[in-house]
């Protein structure tokens, strides 16, 4: 199936999309999360799902980095020379996304402890505004490492900024999606009511992701031939989750939650091949260590066992008695 | 050609690549180390407190938030920032090391998500769990951040003694290799005591009486007892590392040596008052000491971890890579070839360079140098050659591996070493708007004849002494 049969590696590449996708979910709702919650302090609502989005920020935060490392390693396997090259030639502008990353988490901790207003409002600004960073620099990066012809240029010049067009635009597509993602997220902890309120916030995001679509298609950004199934999939999920999200916004049903989560988790994991689909005309051999690297099986076993744990870890906490204080 | 590829080199300022590299990864260790030992002395702590010690509960509570409010924080994202921290550096090594060992790598991963699920269950959960939950979860919590430090000892004690996979290239062989099972008891004793002297402070900020607080003190200090064992590991891992290795941590090369004595010294500090003072004569230990001697446990780490990057001089990976991040087969094509201005990578200050050879010293700098030294801040070259005469500068260049036998062999022609020796001369001479192109061939002759004696092999197998006393 493509994208894995074409590849010298398929297992790197679906471990890769597979991990990108766990990741995407998480820091979708730390990103577009910490905005909303700062948003509400702004406004002084007394809003409930702002207050949970606080609580669970530093943990979300926690789980989206360490679910980062994964991509994180198989990129490298991947793209080695290209990820690598475009980390030099942005140097230590690259390297402030782990102190603005730092910042951030702390400050989330701050926006969670404090009573006061102010100080949320400032911590939750921090941090909407550490993780913004991040993303615009992820995006850079993206962009940078597929980008051969400015790399001697930019290099020469000492410039650290990758400042195409391009950046702006696949910014705002992913600002949209993640407010998506983050409505979807939410909604499973949230009352009909919210989940309504919710709705909005999760239809507008993927209008305005798609918007941002339309707009990288208008300065030329193309999906390769071999990749419009998958494309197709997506736009189909997409609908899916619309008409999802407008039967949430109708009734605040939990059965329109599930459909958006299905719908949504379609859209993702096509998505997250269709962004993939330009990059892997880039690809490289795999080299010869790489490729005849053993220990395969037992990463599978470790995986299972993990995630054997994970789910032990999962059910033992749904097994807590009820938290006194809600 | 080797098909590693050439990769754009960045200049850190005044700072030493090595600086950058280690300040990260001193407190990565560090703080990695802390949250191992913390896990292990949280499920005994948790144990107790069921068994009726309720000041033990209250501490696990307590200790808990500080474990995630720093390790999960700072620990897991200075573990990010050294993956970004050694593509800066030590890009061709990561990518070697991130090559053969990538299912483990991924394999560390999947345990260290293990422990981040398991730590924020319980830090969020915890107090609304029973007993055996608690202590289920607290055991898989501190097993797990074991796990991981398991997988990845093995791939860093891999970069200092490869062992039979020099051979074999049999991925088991790199993993299990000699200095991977006193690498691993040494990090364990020192992750158990940072653990105790950790737990020594949080202690102390509990509202408890005197009393009350001697007693988890010691059963904390108990966690800090595996440091009498520290000097055996220690031993153990100095007979397992190559000779030449061994040689520079125990007086061939001075500041490895100083660091081998701060690091044991403070060891032996710590060891001392916990086992004397804490464990046999059960005195009480104060919120201050508590923080001084983890301070001095930084210390101590630190110094380590300057002792173990040391000790794989002149290498990053033994026998397949040389610092500069040139294999042995390339060092030896590069001594034919001569060193090529890069053109996809030009000197981004190339104007401040006045003849072409000057600007070729800059290159050869960056392409054999730039790994370890500064032209003129930390470890620089022109300090360093400072009081050299032009012929002696030529000499110890182009014979390096013999210079000091933690440098790699130079990997250059004699016009390389000539212009990297105008380089240097010039920088030491306040760069002068005029510098002659220095062409003589009978010093290139004699800096060939230097080099072709030197040879390509690393220094410490070039032992060879003639009938007449002298190396060749």
């Amino acid at each position: 199936m493509w994208p894995l049969e074409s590849q010298a590696h398929p297992l790197w590449l679906a471990l890769y999309l597979l991990t990108l996708a766990i990741h995407v979910v998480l820091i979708s709702y730390v990103a577009a999360g910490s905005a909303y919650a700062l948003v509400q302090a702004i406004r002084k609502t007394d809003d409930p799902i702002a207050a949970r989005v606080r609580d669970l920020l530093p943990f979300m935060l926690g789980l989206g980095i360490t679910a980062g490392v994964a991509p994180l390693l198989f990129l490298q396997l991947l793209y080695q020379r290209r990820f690598y090259t475009a980390n030099l030639i942005m140097g230590p502008r690259w390297g402030a996304v782990v102190p603005a990353l730092v910042v951030g988490f702390y400050a989330l901790y701050a926006a969670k402890a404090t009573e006061v207003l102010r100080m949320r409002r400032l911590a939750l600004a921090v941090g909407t505004l550490c993780f913004g960073f991040v993303a615009w620099s992820w995006t850079e990066i993206h962009l940078l490492m597929q980008t051969d012809s400015v790399w001697t240029q930019m290099y020469a010049a000492g410039e650290r900024v990758f400042a195409d067009a391009g950046v702006v635009v696949r910014l705002a597509l992913w600002f949209g999606a993640m407010a998506s993602a983050f409505a979807a997220v939410a909604s499973w902890w949230a009352s009909s009511d919210e989940r309504r309120r919710l709705a909005v916030i999760g239809l507008g995001g993927r209008a305005f992701s798609v918007a941002a679509a339309c707009a990288l298609k208008a300065q030329g950004a193309a999906v390769a031939q071999t990749a419009h199934g998958w494309l197709y999939i997506l736009a189909a999920a997409l609908v899916v989750e619309a008409v999802g999200w407008a039967w949430q916004f109708r009734t605040g049903e939990e059965r329109a939650r599930t459909l958006v989560t299905g719908a949504g988790t379609a859209a993702l994991l096509a998505g997250v091949v269709v962004r993939e689909a330009p990059r892997l005309l880039l690809l490289e051999p795999p080299r010869p260590a790489a490729a005849e690297a053993s220990g395969t099986w037992v990463f599978v076993a470790m995986v299972l066992v993990g995630v054997a744990l994970i789910a032990w870890i999962v059910r033992t906490v749904r097994n807590a008695a009820p938290d006194p204080s809600h | 050609m080797s098909p590693l590829p050439s990769y754009p080199v960045n200049d850190f300022g005044p700072l030493m690549k090595g600086l950058v590299i280690g300040g990260v990864g001193i407190l990565h260790v560090f703080l990695a180390q802390f949250a191992i030992g913390g896990g292990m002395l949280l499920y005994d702590f948790e144990r107790r407190g069921q068994k009726g010690g309720e000041d033990y509960r209250t501490f696990v509570d307590g200790y808990f938030k500080v474990l995630v409010l720093i390790s999960f924080v700072v620990g897991a994202l200075t573990g990010v920032a050294m993956w970004f921290t050694t593509i800066q550096v030590g890009t061709r090594t990561i990518g070697v090391m991130l090559d053969e060992f990538h299912w483990l790598w991924a394999t560390e991963w999947v345990w260290f998500s293990v422990e981040i699920c398991a730590g924020y269950a319980f830090y969020r959960f915890g107090r609304r769990l029973d007993d055996k939950s608690r202590r289920r979860l607290l055991a898989l919590y501190a097993f797990a951040a074991w796990m991981s430090l398991f997988w990845i000892n093995g791939i860093l004690a891999w970069q200092l003694t490869p062992g039979d996979w020099v051979k074999t290239h049999s991925m088991w062989a790199g993993f299990f290799n000699p200095s991977f099972w006193p690498s691993l008891f040494f990090r364990t004793a020192v992750a158990t005591t940072l653990g105790s002297l950790a737990a020594c402070i949080v202690i102390n900020t509990m509202d408890l009486p005197r009393e009350r607080k001697s007693v988890l003190i010691r059963r904390a200090a108990r966690f800090a007892a595996p440091m009498a064992l520290m000097p055996l590991l220690a031993l153990w891992f100095l007979a397992v590392i190559p000779e030449d290795s061994r040689g520079w941590l125990l007086g061939g090369s001075m500041p490895m040596m100083m660091f081998v004595g701060v690091a044991a010294g403070a060891s032996t500090l710590i060891g001392a008052y916990v086992i004397v003072g804490l464990l046999v004569k059960r005195l009480f230990i104060n919120g201050a000491t508590a923080t001084l001697l983890l301070a001095l446990a930084f210390g101590a780490t630190a110094a380590g971890e300057f002792v173990r990057e040391g000790a794989r001089k002149p290498y990053t990976v033994r026998g397949v890579l040389y610092s500069t991040s040139l294999t042995p087969a390339e060092v030896a094509e590069l001594r034919a070839t001569g060193i090529a201005n890069d053109t996809q990578w030009p000197l981004t200050d190339k104007a401040r360079y006045v003849n072409a050879q000057l600007e070729h010293g800059a290159y050869v700098f960056r392409t054999l140098c730039d790994a370890c030294h500064t032209m003129r801040g930390a470890n620089a070259v022109m300090h360093l050659a400072h009081t050299w005469t032009l012929d002696q500068m030529r000499l110890n260049i182009a014979k390096l591996q013999r210079t000091k036998a933690f440098m790699p062999p130079f990997a250059g022609n004699e016009r390389d070493v000539e212009a990297l020796v105008q380089l240097i001369r010039w920088e030491n001479a306040g760069n002068p708007a005029a510098w002659p192109v220095s062409d003589d061939a009978t010093a290139l002759a004699q800096v060939k004849a230097w080099l072709d004696e030197a040879g390509t092999a690393p220094g410490s197998t070039a032992e060879a002494i003639d009938p007449h006393g002298s190396r060749h």
